[in-house]
């Protein structure tokens, strides 16, 4: 009994096993020294320069171009201000703006008592003041403040975790419809060029619409125009399915070919430009808590997803449709709607991938979803649903996805050879579907 | 819990595999993160192995990624390098404009950003600064050898161009000029250029092209082709053709597959490129930023010409 527990364990955690220890491998690789130029340390470090400068010492405060940067500058030049010290000047700029001022003070002649500087100027000014000063002696006996550094994985970082959903969201969009495909022991490799054909479709309605400046509805209908085009070909392709009874593989894969195609036509094979910088509300934009949209719009889709899998007849559908289909249609299951809904679904996703993806760019580009549709199979199966149909879980495809953009990111953040990374990734998949194997196998076991 | 030690056993072994070890804590500098074309192509390879060995020699350390051609995964990179507050970015755009939003986003956290090779047209995007090969003074070069090649006699010459790639529209019309002055000065040995293919910068439609225009010249002179895999299909269709004694072809690159045709004689001369050099000078331009000195905003390195005896001497080869 006891063993039985542990096996069940396994059984609906294995995944998230893989995903956790995966953050875990990557935090320890990733450990770096941290020097965050933020409002707390600006406030930490002018309480540091008060105790070792005195009122009326010169000071010139410097930080990196960005809006992180100049926050940083204007915190810690108030702050310093307010405790009597002399700023000078405060930059925030290149290096060569830095290089700038402090040889213009040189020529000044009046003494320099410090240097207040975020960690890359710091590094500016600790490597080339010595030289700056044998021709400026006033120069000489500056001190540089930075703020303190800590160690903390690069990898945890709030604005990396938020990188890898963002970076994974079309994916995993994508496979919510893809989930439900295979659930009915369908397949769907067209979504990769839907992609492509919905980003280009929505930049040619918005350039015909609005021209050279389309206004905010004009944005919004030719992204409704690329998701549409794109639901109306994933119908195509249940009806294809359905009535015609071609295989999904083949069905799926003619589609794939005709959309990129339609894709490069359409676009006359060069990228389209979106007039409106307004367009990446969607792919770029952070609306609300600093989260990015493309992650809110994926986490609420998920829970729509999981609502309609397990609270409504249409997710138990389809579930009977891929256990078996014979039974289903015998007990008064629609067994063809069931499929024309999940195919019509999944185009509409990617459709809306596409337009995300065409948001990221602000252009709509024939050659973007390449090979995306392996990459959704991929989340789908490493999140535990099997390709033999009738059993699979959403909440499990976005762990599937969220263990793919971990290894992608991980193994860019500590520099892994390019090559390398593929491998590594094969295997991983490779892995997590040997743990989906184990799990039929021990199931059987159980049954007899 | 059999099953459980297996599968931590697995784990544990892919992490061996990828040889993962905590990068040992010396003092560096910062790091500089390069993300070029593609990987598989050998120039970008040789542009990155530079930049690795003279960034390291200025006390810096470098990420290399391989976007494999697709500008989506390469600005998931970008925003790899912006979590990761890298000092300088050296990108090879895989598209001038769609790259635009991931630059920008790099320009706001004030990373600096320089390209390499090939440039950045995206509008408001701020590029710190540029190294590539002067293409204009390289098809000058071919031009000059081309008159060499065809040895005062003039004749009709076949180009092989990629219009597509902006470096290549500068290499035809470097070799036009050349060869514009040469026909003026000396109208006996006139060089006319008869026609102007579509090479796509690729063996089998190099080969194309030329076996097409072997058909409507019989007494072809030269090809000029602008990179090394459509002159080596030129080569194929010419000597489909028996006219190897013929006809003489001048490729552009300088490819390791380029330099060994040289040597045996297929092709006659290559201007060509020095990834090598664009690779140390795009990082001495960087640290030059870096250090808040003057650089040039856009460097850009003479070809070479490389002949047969060029290749006798390289130790490259066979």
């Amino acid at each position: 009994m006891k063993n039985f527990n542990y096996i069940q364990f396994l059984f609906d955690y294995g995944t998230l096993i893989v995903l956790v220890g995966l953050c875990f491998l990557f935090s320890y690789v990733t450990i770096e020294e941290q020097s965050p130029a933020s409002t707390t340390s600006a406030e930490l470090l002018a309480k540091v320069i008060k105790k070792d400068l005195t009122e009326n010492n010169n000071i010139i405060v410097l930080a990196r171009q960005g809006s992180e940067g100049k926050k940083f500058a204007e915190i810690l030049t108030k702050k310093l201000i307010q405790y009597g010290i002399n700023v000078h000047q405060t930059i925030v700029g290149q290096p060569a703006d830095a290089r700038k001022a402090l040889i213009n003070f040189g020529t000044s002649g009046s003494k320099l008592h410090g240097i207040a500087a975020d960690k890359h100027m710091a590094s500016f000014a600790g490597s080339n003041i010595g030289k700056i000063s044998e021709t400026f002696p006033n120069l000489s006996q500056t001190i540089i403040f930075q703020p303190n550094s800590y160690n903390w994985p690069n990898f945890l970082k709030r604005e990396n975790l938020l990188n890898v959903m963002k970076q994974i969201s079309v994916v995993a969009i994508i496979a919510i419809g893809m989930t439900m495909i295979i659930i009915t022991a369908g397949i769907d490799l067209s979504v990769g060029s839907l992609i492509a054909l919905s980003g280009v479709i929505t930049a040619l309605a918005i350039q015909s619409l609005g021209g050279d400046s389309p206004a905010m509805w004009h944005l919004w209908l030719g992204a409704i125009a690329g998701a549409l085009v794109c639901g109306i070909i994933g119908m195509l392709t249940g009806g294809l399915v359905t009535i015609f009874r071609i295989p999904a593989f083949i069905a799926t894969l003619g589609i794939m070919f005709i959309a990129k195609g339609l894709a490069f036509i359409f676009s006359e094979s060069a990228p389209i430009p979106i007039a409106n910088e307004a367009f990446g509300w969607l792919g770029r934009g952070r609306t609300f808590f600093g989260l990015p949209n493309s992650v809110i719009l994926m986490l609420t889709l998920f829970f729509l997803a999981h609502i309609l899998m397990n609270r409504t007849s249409i997710g138990r559908y389809i579930y009977a449709v891929g256990g078996n289909p014979e039974a289903a249609r015998l007990s008064g299951v629609p067994v063809k709607w069931v499929l024309v809904f999940v195919y019509t679904l999944t185009g509409v996703l990617a459709g809306l991938g596409g337009v995300m993806e065409a948001s990221l760019h602000i252009t709509g580009d024939p050659k973007s979803g390449d090979l995306v549709e392996l990459k959704v199979i991929a989340a789908v199966v490493v999140g535990g649903t099997s390709l033999a149909g009738g059993q699979g879980r959403i909440f499990g495809t976005l762990i599937g996805a969220f263990i793919i953009a971990v290894i992608n990111n991980g193994m860019n953040l500590t520099g892994i050879e390019s090559h390398m990374q593929k491998v590594i990734y094969g295997s991983v998949i490779l892995i997590a579907v040997l743990i989906d194997q184990l799990k039929i196998h021990l199931m059987k076991l159980k049954k007899y | 819990m059999k099953q459980i030690i297996q599968f931590l056993g697995l784990t544990a072994l892919l992490f061996v595999f990828t040889g993962c070890s905590p990068s040992t804590e010396t003092k560096k500098k910062g790091v500089i993160a390069y993300t070029p074309l593609t990987l598989s192509n050998p120039f970008f390879k040789v542009i990155g192995d530079n930049i690795k060995s003279e960034a390291e020699k200025n006390g810096y350390e470098t990420v290399m990624v391989d976007p494999d051609m697709d500008v989506k995964k390469q600005s998931d990179q970008f925003d790899d390098f912006i979590s990761q507050e890298v000092t300088a970015i050296i990108l090879v755009p895989c598209d001038r404009l769609s790259i635009g939003p991931a630059v920008k986003a790099a320009n706001e956290k004030g990373i600096p950003v320089f390209t390499v090779d090939a440039k950045c047209a995206a509008e408001g995007a701020i590029i710190s600064g540029h190294v590539g090969t002067d293409n204009f003074q390289g098809g000058k070069l071919a031009g000059t050898a081309m008159i060499n090649a065809l040895g005062g006699n003039g004749g009709k010459v076949l180009i092989l161009d990629f219009k597509k790639a902006n470096s290549c529209v500068l290499r035809v019309n470097g070799f036009k000029e050349v060869i514009k002055t040469h026909n003026e000065q000396n109208p006996s040995e006139k060089i006319e250029i008869v026609a102007e293919l579509d090479g796509n910068g690729a063996r089998t439609e190099g080969y194309q092209s030329t076996a097409d225009a072997l058909q409507a010249h019989d007494d072809l002179a030269a090809v000029f082709a602008i990179n090394d895999p459509s002159a080596l299909g030129a080569y194929t269709a010419i000597e489909e053709a028996e006219k190897q004694n013929q006809i003489k072809i001048i490729g552009f690159d300088g490819q390791l597959d380029g330099k060994q045709a040289i040597k045996d004689g297929k092709v006659f001369a290559d201007p060509i490129q020095h990834p090598d050099k664009m690779g140390r000078q795009i990082v001495q331009n960087i640290i030059k930023y870096l250090a808040g000195e003057e650089f040039e905003k856009e460097t850009l390195i003479p070809a070479t010409l490389y002949n047969k005896n060029s290749a006798d001497k390289d130790p490259e080869l066979k």
